[in-house]
């Protein structure tokens, strides 16, 4: 026993006393032990550490070759068997005290082992083996790391949170902060842990009333506060925060601290943006309302209430509609400028405002939605149009009186857009043109058809009023014809003159067609009697020849007084005419203007016949033939003796045809005896053809010894 | 020239016997011969149906109705015509606007000009007509 009991006085047992100790007691250590001798065989090992191997050794089997299957971990670092408690107490006899060591088996497991190794020497004190300790501290191991991995956790999340994080005091000192939390205002840890939080709020009373709070154990939530930061600004943050109690104490404080210093300032943008709208809303010179779905009024703006005479308070909460007709009727003025859906619309309407008053108000309508399509409220704008209307009541007014006055003129009027699409026309068009023209289709001209003053057609492009409209050109003193659908034809005269509007842009154009017919007509009259005349005079001149050549030849010694003479019964003829404007002549008159020289008071030619009117070629020339019978009368016949006279009868008598004949006879009487004129003088010759050629009719000349007997008979049409 | 105009037989168509009493003595002052006289439009076209003229000389206008019937009856049978007037030359028909014509009141010299230019275009009528036909042919 004394064996067992020997107290260690620093020396380590003896070898031997352990080889031979009773496995009862290597059994009993409540932990696996092994002693191995000098060259690190296995003497003796219990039952745990058996289990731990997993295996009994062979006797003799080293420790070394027991582990060589495993890798050993220690210090950090794989280790050499070498490096090994067991191995190093062997090399150097010096004990070695809970050493850990992780053990890599083949199978991968790992196990820890704590192991405390202590030298073994033999009975002469020199080093004979070593006595190794070792329990599975495996799990504690595990334990220990994940306890350390947890706390590292722990400590990463709070030291480098995004949020910043610190505990404070109940006296204020600052126990801890993070990272965030000093980045936020800015200073270095030591300028901020250990100091009192009060340093470091803006308003004393804000933290005074936080840390109140938190040590009666209340729970702060978003609590405003402003913080000075290390450059002097000021962040705005949401203070969230607990208090840690234990037994009612207050230890310390939990704070999260958000900064929301720029959340703050784009509220203030916002506010501000906000405050302008709602001014310039306000300060809009027209009307602007929000309604709900229902069309009710949520909001409106002065002029609003200035428009309908009413304040914001009587107005809000009423219908729109309501507001707008209060009579309920829409107004026969309402009329939609468009409808682009049922969105967006714009109306002008009548109101009957509160003090009865009428005005035009125009109403812009649109309709805000949600993403859904959902009706979030309509706006209403309002603008007061009175004035424009009334301008434009005038105007239409104004257009209507200038059609009036077209319409009521009684010349042809139409006008035409700058395309040349008729675009009015009064009804004395429609009679000018013999049709009624199509607005919006017909072009250019009202006409059916058109031809320039010679006939050739002229296509309605071309016409004046074309000319007018795609050239500028303003025609005027053109003469051209219009054909009417029944075929007749007017000459007219166009006056197409470009209408511009405001600014002088050509707008279009009005033409005015102004009949020509009677114009054309009188022109046309005017030219025939004057190639008429002109006929006459040449006509008359060669009369004038004829007579002064016959005369030369038969009387050339008393040349002058018979061509004279002619000549002035060819003119007395003449100016009956012209009193009659060559209509005519009356046969009493002729005759008295050519018998008057010869005829005198006495009653010596006597006529007696109807009265009746002879047309200008049978009067010029029954004048000449007279004129001729009295001269030879006075030569030679009855005029030639104041005892002769002529009786001259005629008398006016439908033929077997019906046509009217004239029947005159000249009768000389008491003149000396009469014999045929040996030669024809002009006046025979005359008589005798030009009644009969010239007049068509017959003559029957005597040269009776009693006195010259002439009978003519001719027709009077 | 007036040799030419000797015995030419004319054919005067005027509807005033003033006036064509001086013609006629022109016309036998010139040596040729009145071989007819009418004074409208349908006598003159009975005469140029008769023939028995080598010319003729027409007042263009006849109491109002225009003598062109009888120039073109005149044309068709190649007989040379002349035109007198007192309206001038206008008026005259487009088919007509190559016949010699003379404004009345004219001297005798004139007349004489008249028929002679009457005899070349004639003339030259008859030998172009001549051509055309055988181009045309």
């Amino acid at each position: 026993m004394n064996q067992f009991c020997r107290v260690d006085d620093g020396q380590s047992p003896g070898l031997s006393a352990l080889a031979d100790a009773p496995a009862a007691i290597f059994d009993a250590i409540p932990s696996a032990i092994c002693v191995i001798d000098i060259d690190g065989r296995i003497i003796r090992y219990n039952h745990r550490a058996k289990v731990l191997w997993g295996e009994a050794p062979q006797p003799g089997k080293c420790l070394e070759a027991l582990c060589e299957s495993c890798r050993i971990y220690g210090n950090g670092r794989e280790l050499s068997f070498a490096e090994t408690p067991a191995a190093r107490v062997l090399q150097t006899g010096v004990p070695v005290a809970e050493q850990e060591l992780e053990f890599e088996l083949p199978d991968g497991r790992s196990v820890a082992l704590l192991v405390n190794c202590e030298p073994v020497r033999d009975d002469e004190g020199q080093l004979a083996g070593a006595i190794c300790c070792f329990r599975d501290i495996t799990e504690t191991v595990r334990t220990r790391s994940a306890l350390r991995r947890s706390l590292q956790d722990l400590e990463d999340f709070f030291e480098n949170g995004a949020v910043g994080l610190h505990l404070v005091a109940a006296d204020g000192t600052i126990l801890r902060a993070n990272q965030a939390e000093l980045d936020l205002l800015g200073y270095t840890r030591e300028e901020y842990v250990g100091r009192s939080i009060r340093d470091f709020h803006a308003d004393e009373d804000a933290i005074a009333d936080i840390l109140a709070r938190l040590s009666r154990g209340e729970r702060l939530d978003k609590y405003p506060a402003r913080l000075l930061a290390k450059d002097g600004s000021i962040r705005h943050v949401l203070i969230t925060s607990n208090a840690n109690m234990c037994n009612g104490v207050f230890l310390n404080s939990r704070c999260f601290t958000v900064d929301v210093t720029a959340w703050r300032q784009s509220q203030v943008l916002q506010a501000e943006a906000e405050r302008r709208l709602a001014a310039t809303y306000e300060a809009a010179p027209i009307g602007i309302a929000e309604v709900d779905e229902k069309g009710r009024l949520v909001r409106l703006n002065s002029a609003f209430e200035r428009i309908f005479g009413y304040s914001r308070e009587e107005l809000l909460g009423l219908g729109f509609q309501e507001v707008v007709h209060p009579e309920g009727d829409t107004g026969e003025d309402g009329y939609r400028e468009q409808a682009a859906g049922d969105d967006h619309y714009a109306v002008v309407t009548r109101h009957k405002r509160r003090d009865g008053s009428e005005i035009f108000i125009r109403i812009l309508s649109s309709v805000v939605r949600d993403e859904t399509g959902q009706v979030r409220y309509g706006v209403r704008i309002v603008e007061d149009v009175t004035e424009r209307k009334q301008t434009q009541n005038r105007l239409e007014e104004s257009e209507r009186v200038s059609r009036e006055l077209l319409e009521a003129l009684p010349v042809a009027i139409y006008t035409t857009d700058i395309n040349g699409r008729i675009s009015f026309y009064n009804e004395a068009a429609v009679q000018f043109a013999g049709r009624r023209p199509e607005l919006g289709n017909d072009k250019w001209c009202v006409t059916w058809r058109l031809y320039d003053s010679d006939g050739t057609p002229m296509p309605h492009e071309e016409c004046p009023m074309a000319q007018t409209l795609r050239h500028g050109r303003e025609m005027r003193g053109l003469i051209a014809l219009a054909e009417r659908p029944d075929g007749t034809r007017v000459p007219f005269m166009p006056f197409p003159k470009l209408l511009r509007n405001a600014t002088g842009e050509a707008t279009g154009a009005i033409n005015m067609l102004v009949d020509m017919t009677e114009r054309k007509r009188a022109e046309d009259e005017q030219r025939a009697l004057i190639d008429e005349l002109n006929h006459r005079v040449k006509n008359t001149l060669a009369t004038v020849q004829s007579i002064a050549a016959q005369t030369m030849r038969s009387t050339p010694q008393d040349f002058a007084k018979n061509f004279e003479s002619r000549l002035m019964a060819l003119s007395a003829a003449h100016n009956l005419l012209t009193r009659r404007r060559w209509t005519g002549v009356g046969l009493g008159e002729l005759l008295d203007s050519q018998l008057a020289a010869h005829a005198g008071d006495e009653g010596r030619v006597r006529l007696a016949g109807p009265e009746i009117t002879l047309s200008p070629r049978i009067g010029v020339l029954l004048g000449m033939l007279i004129h001729e019978l009295a001269t030879n009368a006075a030569k030679y016949g009855a005029l030639s003796r104041p005892e002769g006279m002529v009786r001259l009868n005629w008398s006016v008598a439908p033929n077997e045809a019906g046509r009217r004949h004239l029947r005159l006879a000249w009768r000389e009487h008491g003149g000396p005896e009469v014999a045929p004129p040996s030669r024809k003088g002009f006046g025979t010759r005359l008589l005798e053809r030009s009644v009969r050629v010239d007049l068509r009719g017959q003559c029957d000349l005597r040269f009776e010894p009693a006195g010259v007997q002439c009978r003519l008979d001719l027709p009077l049409d | 020239m007036r040799v030419e105009l000797q015995g030419l037989r004319v054919l005067f168509v005027e509807d005033e016997s003033i006036v064509a009493m001086l013609t006629e003595d022109m016309l036998a002052d010139l040596g040729c011969e009145i071989s007819a006289i009418a004074g409208t439009v349908e006598d003159a076209l009975a005469a140029v149906s008769q023939g028995g003229f080598d010319i003729a000389l027409l007042d263009i206008n006849l109491a109002g109705v225009m003598v062109f019937p009888v120039a073109a009856a005149l044309d068709e049978r190649g007989i040379p015509f002349a035109f007198a007037s007192g309206y001038g030359g206008k008026g005259v028909p487009p088919e007509f606007t190559g016949v010699p014509i003379i404004g009345k009141p004219f001297r005798i010299d004139d007349l004489a000009w008249v028929l002679q230019a009457a005899l070349v275009r004639n003339r030259k009528k008859a030998a172009g007509c001549g051509e055309a036909a055988v181009e045309g042919g």
